[in-house]
């Protein structure tokens, strides 16, 4: 397996995370490039290179730069998703705990782009840890000079998975509930207090510096045709080495699974993988088979790449609980706006704990697909969607396990 | 894009603006449509996603209240994708309900209720101790008592404390099916129209503890009217019942919608002043505060008049429908009489605001100020026909027509108040708007007109 390292370069040098030890091992060289390049040509850069976005959605990020206004009255702002909170997605924390600085340094070259003179950092109530390296590290950057051009400050939010949904991290920035906005009839950028503004996760951020000093085409030498470059892969679950490592896109799921997480625990077989976050369909050790880890070939497959953090789950595992557990944070976790939602995630999962205590019956599966169908496509934000495919994807898959849970 | 283009909805053609709600179309146009969230007044929250219609080129159903009308647009509100989809979101909106209608205020003209019938119909598929329990009785100040259970968080109160009154007392805390509507620790729902909220809630959440329990809504009669609580002119619905064997009796005010004048609120004060139109009434004609016949009284008004014919001054209420302060200076030409309404005692600067509230409590001034009427104080009185006006002025003699108790020793015509009567007001922006007579009382008092028809000069 091809060795990548675009952001985890530094990820196993000790000290990594501060200025020093970074700028030892070059950090910040990409900033040389702002004297070369206009911010509308490295926003080109960035679009020639087909950088998707990491958090989940895999947008292209310079299409979303191009929206930012060069030329507006209104100042304009970053905000960078650290709301990492998907579960089984842990990628973000390993590129402020072990290279903070690649982080900042794609701020930096970020806000010349876009012509923003401050950026904020939403990152979630329970990364305090992480967030005393990250204001560590941007301290450091600011004694050094380098934050000149632009401000960075960190906005700590309060536990809330829906924050990740960048519409509703920017009302909560605001100092407003978490809820998801409608969205806009046309493209446009995102709103922070009425001024245009860019929202992008942390690993995107921090492949940037990579794109800027060595050229798109650089980037595009990994990965695939459509989904170039690489992703902080993640595992966790029944795998001998869970952890992050990172692998250029189309590689195959189960070459990965077995070269970085030195395959399932105990010697048992695979049954069953979440690609990439709970959000994301499950699929069964057949459907795994041929599949590589890209985005086109994980929606062929009836799943998505997600935030690429995959569950791996055993033999033995009982899948009416996964997905009970499943839906039980889903439950706890929908922000109440939209009634499909408010109401459908705590429905289905009071249904599987039915099924879990052995009171449910074939009545209360129908009802899950019914939930799932009202839950589809008909609310603000794509939580309910998922909370549906999620529903669908474990009952349809494993249909003789729950029908054997509630007979 | 305020272009007039044409828009199909359900296989008929509709005019409407380019760029507008699709929501508000429909609605004007009685389209059947069920909605919770959206309010004219609060715009789109798209948060109860009732609004569901079809859209031709759309995959999927869209929320009628965030989509805007375009050039030949094709609309389907009555598929059965559309019935289907509609159902199956008010099944989720009363998973958690109460489903406690008997004993419920709002019960008679609850969205829950209606779009049930249309839309619902169906057995409840989860047992009652699945159901998420709240508290039942919030009381959240200003009169305005909540109940979690009922509610189906629309926003529209929190909304309302957001955007209209700029207050923030409301907010919803929770996430998921446990989110509620309350206010913050240690802070009431303190706002001069905080009752409003009342109306804006689509179910019975929030009800006012002026009139929950008093009435079945469904008894009342309705009737329209304009508030006398300034000279804004507010428009408002006088919902009043006669109960068997008692007298018609007032029961609340509600805003009536008119974007020209209040626009779809008012302001509390003006809400819960029906008590003061039925508190405290004269009932009777009285002469040094003892009843008197009709006939005696009238002819004990002539008596006065015949033994001062000089200096006669007439006072006018200024709240006082246009048609009767053209009687009344009809009449003083006849009887010679000086006409005077004093202005002054209407002042209230402490009253005023910025958005419904007038410093000026007459709700006829205008019409006093259109007919040149004297708002001078008057002086040297032999005989003063004070006609409702609240201030009394030095006279050897002195004659009264009163809607309420009067304690001056002399000779009081009891008259109808405005809701038993009807008429016109001009308000401080020059609008004149009709009202409805409303109240039907037992033993109903005559209008200053019937009086001054019945004494007849």
């Amino acid at each position: 397996m091809k060795e990548c390292k675009i952001v985890s370069r530094k990820f196993s040098i000790e000290g990594s995370h501060t200025l020093e030890v970074a700028k030892h091992h070059n950090a910040y060289r990409s900033l040389e490039k702002r004297g070369e390049f206009t911010p509308t040509q490295m926003i080109k850069i960035i679009k020639d290179a087909n950088l998707r976005g990491k958090g989940g959605g895999g947008a292209s990020a310079g299409e979303k730069w191009e929206l930012m206004p060069q030329d507006g009255d209104k100042p304009s702002f970053l905000a960078v998703n650290c709301d990492e909170s998907e579960p089984g997605t842990f990628k973000d924390r390993q590129i402020i705990t072990y290279d903070p600085h690649l982080l900042i340094e794609g701020i930096i070259l970020t806000c010349y782009a876009i012509k923003s003179k401050h950026a904020y950092i939403y990152i979630r109530g329970e990364y305090k840890e992480y967030q005393d390296i990250l204001q560590n590290a941007i301290d450091e950057a600011y004694e050094d000079g380098l934050l000149e051009s632009c401000d960075i400050t960190i906005h700590r939010g309060a536990g809330a998975y829906i924050c990740g949904e960048k519409s509703a991290l920017l009302e909560s920035m605001e100092g407003k509930r978490g809820h998801p906005r409608l969205k806009p009839k046309q493209k446009e950028p995102e709103w922070f207090f009425g001024n245009p503004t860019l929202v992008n996760n942390v690993e995107t951020i921090a492949t940037v510096p990579f794109i800027i000093q060595n050229g798109s085409d650089a980037y595009r030498e990994y990965g695939t045709h459509c989904s170039p470059g690489t992703l902080l892969f993640g595992m966790s679950g029944h795998v001998n080495k869970p952890g992050v490592y990172e692998s250029e896109f189309g590689v195959s799921m189960l070459e990965y699974i077995e070269h970085f997480g030195g395959g399932v625990k105990n010697g048992k077989k695979l049954k069953a993988v979440i690609p990439g976050g709970v959000s994301c369909g499950v699929l069964t050790a057949r459907e795994c088979k041929d599949l590589t880890l890209d985005y086109e070939a994980m929606r062929t497959a009836g799943s998505s790449l997600g935030t690429g953090g995959m569950i791996i789950m055993d033999e033995d595992t009982d899948m009416v609980a996964v997905l009970k557990n499943i839906l039980e944070f889903y439950h706890e976790e929908s922000c109440g706006q939209c009634t499909p939602c408010r109401e459908g995630t705590g429905w289905s999962d009071k249904i599987l704990q039915k099924i879990v205590n052995k009171r449910g019956t074939k009545k209360d599966l129908e009802k899950l697909f019914e939930l799932a169908d009202v839950m589809n496509g008909k609310t603000i934000c794509v939580f309910a969607p998922s909370v549906s495919s999620v529903l669908i994807s474990f009952i349809t898959k494993f249909r003789d396990e729950f029908e054997r849970a509630v007979s | 894009m305020s272009e007039i283009c044409e828009v199909i909805v359900d296989g008929e053609i509709h005019e409407a603006k380019e760029g507008s709600l699709l929501i508000d179309l429909l609605i004007e146009e009685g389209v059947k449509i069920p909605y919770f969230c959206y309010h004219e007044s609060l715009g789109a929250d798209g948060n109860c996603r009732m609004c569901m219609v079809g859209i031709k080129g759309e995959k999927r159903p869209q929320i009628a209240c965030d989509t805007l009308i375009k050039k030949d647009m094709e609309v389907f509100s009555n598929t059965d994708v559309i019935k289907k989809v509609r159902t199956d979101i008010l099944e989720l909106e009363l998973l958690n309900h109460p489903v406690d209608c008997p004993i419920c205020d709002q019960a008679g003209e609850c969205s829950l209720q209606d779009f049930y019938m249309d839309y619902g119909l169906h057995e409840s598929k989860v047992e009652i101790e699945d159901k998420v329990k709240n508290s039942k009785h919030v009381d959240l100040g200003s009169s305005v008592v909540l109940d979690q259970e009922r509610c189906v968080l629309c926003a529209r109160c929190t909304r309302f404390t957001t955007e209209i009154t700029h207050t923030n007392e409301l907010g919803i805390v929770g996430r998921g099916d446990s989110a509620k509507v309350t206010t913050m620790p240690g802070r009431e729902l303190s706002n001069p129209y905080a009752m409003n909220v009342v109306d804006l809630c689509p179910v019975g959440a929030l009800t006012s503890k002026d009139f929950r329990f008093s009435q079945r809504v469904w008894l009342l009669e309705t009737h329209n009217s304009i508030c006398h609580g300034c000279a804004k002119g507010c428009n408002i619905y006088i919902d009043h019942n006669k109960l068997k064997y008692k007298d018609d009796v007032i029961y609340r005010f509600r805003p009536r919608k008119n974007l020209e004048v209040n626009g779809h609120f008012i302001c509390d004060e003006g809400r819960l002043s029906y008590k003061d139109v039925q508190e405290n009434r004269q009932e009777f004609s009285t002469f040094n505060h003892i009843e008197v016949e009709q006939d005696i009284a009238i002819s004990k008004f002539k008596n006065f008049l015949e033994q001062h014919h000089k200096n006669i001054h007439i006072l006018i209420d200024a709240n006082l429908y246009t048609e009767e302060i053209e009687a009344i200076l009809e009449f003083a030409k006849s009887i010679k009489a000086e006409v005077f309404s004093p202005l002054e005692v209407y002042t209230d600067e402490g009253f005023a605001d910025d958005m419904l509230k007038c410093s000026n409590r007459a709700s006829n001034y205008k019409t006093i100020e259109n007919l040149n009427i004297s708002t001078e104080n008057p002086n040297n009185s032999e005989l003063i026909i004070n006609f409702n006006h609240p201030q009394n002025f030095e006279s050897l003699m002195q004659i009264d027509f009163c809607t309420h108790k009067s304690d001056t020793n002399s000779l009081v015509f009891a008259i109808a108040a405005f809701t038993e009567n009807e008429g016109s007001l001009t308000n401080v922006d020059g609008i004149t708007q009709q009202t409805q007579k409303a109240v039907k009382k037992n033993n109903p008092q005559p209008s200053i007109i019937e009086w001054l028809t019945r004494i007849d000069l």
